[in-house]
């Protein structure tokens, strides 16, 4: 059974449609990432799902029943914009919004200061929040998302101003919590850390889901006719060959898509024999950005087309 | 209505605000404030500006002259060289010249003036005043008693009368106020009530705006700095409100009886023997009533004050926004202060009734005047409902508003947000 299912969700404001009939199911104990551009629908939709906002159409259920102001309890959640009580030090902080989700008691106090002391912080609890680097404060705001132990963490955009080194922590924590059979939710416009951790994806472009499902299978969907290769030189050569259906460059890398899996070899072929040189010919292999922009691209030649 | 989120955001409040160093400060200064602003009134009263003014007393005969001259040196401010006061026999003729000859120095000094005191005031009291400021009211009412008594005497001096008949002839008429009450009971009215009353309208009127300011404030910056998405992801946005509103009257009313603890102790015990013209009549349950009052009061005005910091996303956009709920306490206001002069008129009658102003003006009126219990009680109904109408509409803007950031909402737009289901 789906621990989350969204059904049709639908949100505007004023004229602008900012979430468009939007349904995917989010499975038990996984990492699901919630892929778009910013301002593609991605806060919107988190936000009725936890009913901050009330959408204009469509249900959300939880395990099968609508769900309703108890999932509160029962979600962590780490908004894009951060923002604390920048008078409070920061245990109250902790055990501020640890209380709002109904946790008191020595437990939690215990915890924070577990917490607190994993993200090297243990010697500012009596700190004021104002008083803390920026990044510190991001941790501080990661511990309360996490502090009540929700059944479901929902985190936008979670590693933006976060250093190399706490980024790793994030994901480390974010995989615990992964073992113990939490049901993450992650937003985020970073298809790089989406494709290394989602277990499933939705991708929401214009308010629209234009993608959605298992990852793998996604990946396995697209990739059959692609080929990534990373190398030295000028490729767009390649556009030129009758076999090739797009080339796409993404810098260091490219994604060559051919009009035939049986072309593949011919690729290899006509890059040796343009003196070029290859550091990595992965085929059938396609990243999540390049099908993003596949898919995102299209749409708006689509809309283009539509103006002339 | 209290869960147990509204209870936590409550604790919150209070620690935020009961435990700061601002409620000690504001429980004081407001006080400091207010005698402050009474001490000035009273001291700007008493400058008149006539330092040093310059008069010269001309009078028609030799007898006026000694009597007012006599008259005249007993008076403090003359005594003091305050008034320089010089005294001159004229005949009118002599006294027309003596004008001419002088009116370049009135004309140039509005410190000096010329008083002429004919012979004819035994007959009608008239003076003549030469001034360049001719009407000069502190001036006149320093002279026009000792005047008055020089002519009177001067008046009856030939006509066989007892002094205490020309005593009681000097004396002018002296209004002694009675409070009527409910049970029938005649009081001689001091000065107590007038003062209380104007303690409470005072209070009130600061503490309504600086709580409701504070409260605006506290709103818009939980929205600025975007910890509102953080607690709504936990709470309802009426759980927010509601707590928030509750803190902050909480608050309030601790301020409040901390404020009135010296009127509770004056009313309540007979350690403090006060001196008859400012003896109170004032009861515990007034007291009681203007504390009640003063609940729903910040109940009312809170919600409106944290329904307009939902609506602007920065302090100065608030201000902006924030002017139909000032005149809603600053008109009571003035109205309440009007009570002073007559606490018993129909503008005061309506206004301590209708909600918004009753809260203002209700408490100055029954402090100065028996108010009949029918009108407390009307005026508490209609508060109740009024709040019962205010929070759902408020708690609607605020839901919306509180997470709207980037462009200013308009007042139709905000309206709009009135008409939404949720």
């Amino acid at each position: 059974m789906n621990a989350l299912e969204v059904k049709n969700l639908s949100k505007s404001f004023k004229t602008v449609k900012a979430v468009d009939n939007v349904s995917f199911n989010i499975p038990e104990k996984s990492i699901f990432g919630l892929i778009g551009r910013n301002g593609a629908g991605k806060t919107t939709t988190i936000r009725m799902m936890m009913n901050i906002y009330s959408q204009d159409s469509g249900e959300v259920f939880l395990r099968g029943k609508k769900i309703g102001n108890e999932f509160k309890s029962k979600v962590g959640y780490l908004p894009e914009e951060r923002g604390l009580y920048k008078k409070m030090k920061v245990l109250d902080t902790l055990l501020y919004f640890a209380e709002l989700k109904g946790k008191t008691g020595k437990t939690v106090l215990g915890k924070a200061l577990k917490y607190l002391e994993r993200f090297d912080l243990k010697d500012r609890a009596n700190s004021k929040i104002e008083d803390l680097s920026k990044g510190n404060q991001q941790k501080i705001q990661f511990i309360t998302a996490i502090l009540h132990d929700p059944e479901f963490l929902i985190l936008d955009e979670p590693f933006s101003g976060l250093d190399p080194i706490n980024t790793n922590l994030l994901k480390e924590i974010i995989l615990e919590m992964k073992e113990e059979g939490k049901v993450i939710i992650l937003s985020t416009h970073l298809m790089d850390f989406a494709e290394r951790m989602c277990d499933n994806i939705a991708m929401i472009d214009k308010g629209k889901i234009i993608l959605d499902g298992h990852l793998t299978e996604i990946k396995n969907r697209y990739a059959n006719k692609n080929i990534s290769v990373s190398a030295d030189g000028d490729l767009s050569f390649l556009s030129n060959e009758p076999f090739i259906e797009h080339v796409e460059s993404f810098g260091n890398s490219f994604g060559v898509r051919v009009k035939d899996e049986k072309y593949i070899q011919d690729v290899l072929k006509s890059l040796i024999a343009h003196n070029v040189k290859i550091n990595r010919f992965d085929a059938n292999s396609i990243s999540l950005h390049e099908i993003f922009v596949s898919l995102a691209g299209t749409e708006i030649n689509e809309e283009k087309q539509e103006v002339k | 209505m209290l869960t147990k989120n509204v209870i936590a955001i409550i604790k919150r409040e209070l620690m935020d605000k009961l435990y700061s160093k601002s409620f000690v400060f504001m429980t004081l200064l407001i006080p400091a404030i207010m005698f402050l602003s009474i001490g000035l009134q009273t001291l700007f009263m008493n400058i008149d500006g006539d330092d040093g003014t310059q008069i010269t007393v001309v009078s028609e005969t030799e007898l006026l002259n000694g009597k007012i001259k006599e008259q005249f040196e007993e008076l403090p401010f003359i005594k003091s060289k305050y008034y320089k006061v010089d005294y001159l026999v004229k005949s009118s003729g002599d006294f027309e010249k003596y004008l001419t000859e002088n009116k370049q120095k009135l004309v140039n000094n509005s410190k000096k003036s010329i008083v002429f005191v004919p012979e004819s005031v035994l007959t009608n009291k008239e003076v003549k005043f030469y001034s360049n400021n001719p009407i000069n009211n502190p001036l006149f009412s320093k002279l026009r008693d000792p005047l008055n008594k020089v002519f009177v005497d001067l008046y009856f001096a030939g006509k066989e009368l007892s002094d205490e008949e020309i005593k009681y002839a000097r004396t002018g008429v002296d209004f002694n106020g009675f409070r009527i009450t409910k049970d029938e009971k005649v009081e001689e009215e001091g000065v107590g009530n007038l003062v209380v009353s104007f303690l409470f309208t005072f209070l009130l009127y600061m503490s309504l705006l600086i709580l409701g300011q504070l409260m605006m404030r506290s709103v818009v910056e939980e929205k600025n700095n975007r910890i509102v998405e953080i607690i709504l992801s936990s709470v309802s946005s009426k759980d927010l409100m509601i707590g928030k509103i509750l803190g902050s009257t909480i608050t309030g009313v601790a301020q409040m009886a901390i404020w009135l603890s010296p009127v509770i102790v004056l009313i309540s015990t007979t350690w403090f023997a006060l001196p008859k013209e400012f003896t109170l009549s004032l009861n515990g349950l007034q007291v009681f009533y203007y504390l009640l009052n003063y609940f729903m009061g910040l109940l009312t005005y809170l919600s409106l004050f944290a329904t307009i910091g939902a609506i602007f996303d920065n302090d100065q956009d608030a201000q902006s926004g924030i002017w139909p709920i000032t005149l809603l306490i600053m008109i009571p206001f003035f109205i309440a202060l009007s009570l002073t002069n007559n606490p018993d008129n129909q503008l005061a009658l309506i206004a301590s009734i209708v909600p918004f102003s009753s809260i203002i003006v209700m408490p100055a009126r029954f402090t100065l005047i028996d108010v009949p219990l029918w009108q407390f009680l009307l005026s508490i109904a209609l508060d109740i409902a009024v709040l019962f109408v205010i929070f759902p509409l408020a708690g609607k803007i605020y839901k919306i508003g509180i997470l709207l950031t980037g462009k200013k909402p308009t007042w139709k737009e905000v309206f709009q947000w009135l008409k939404t289901s949720n």
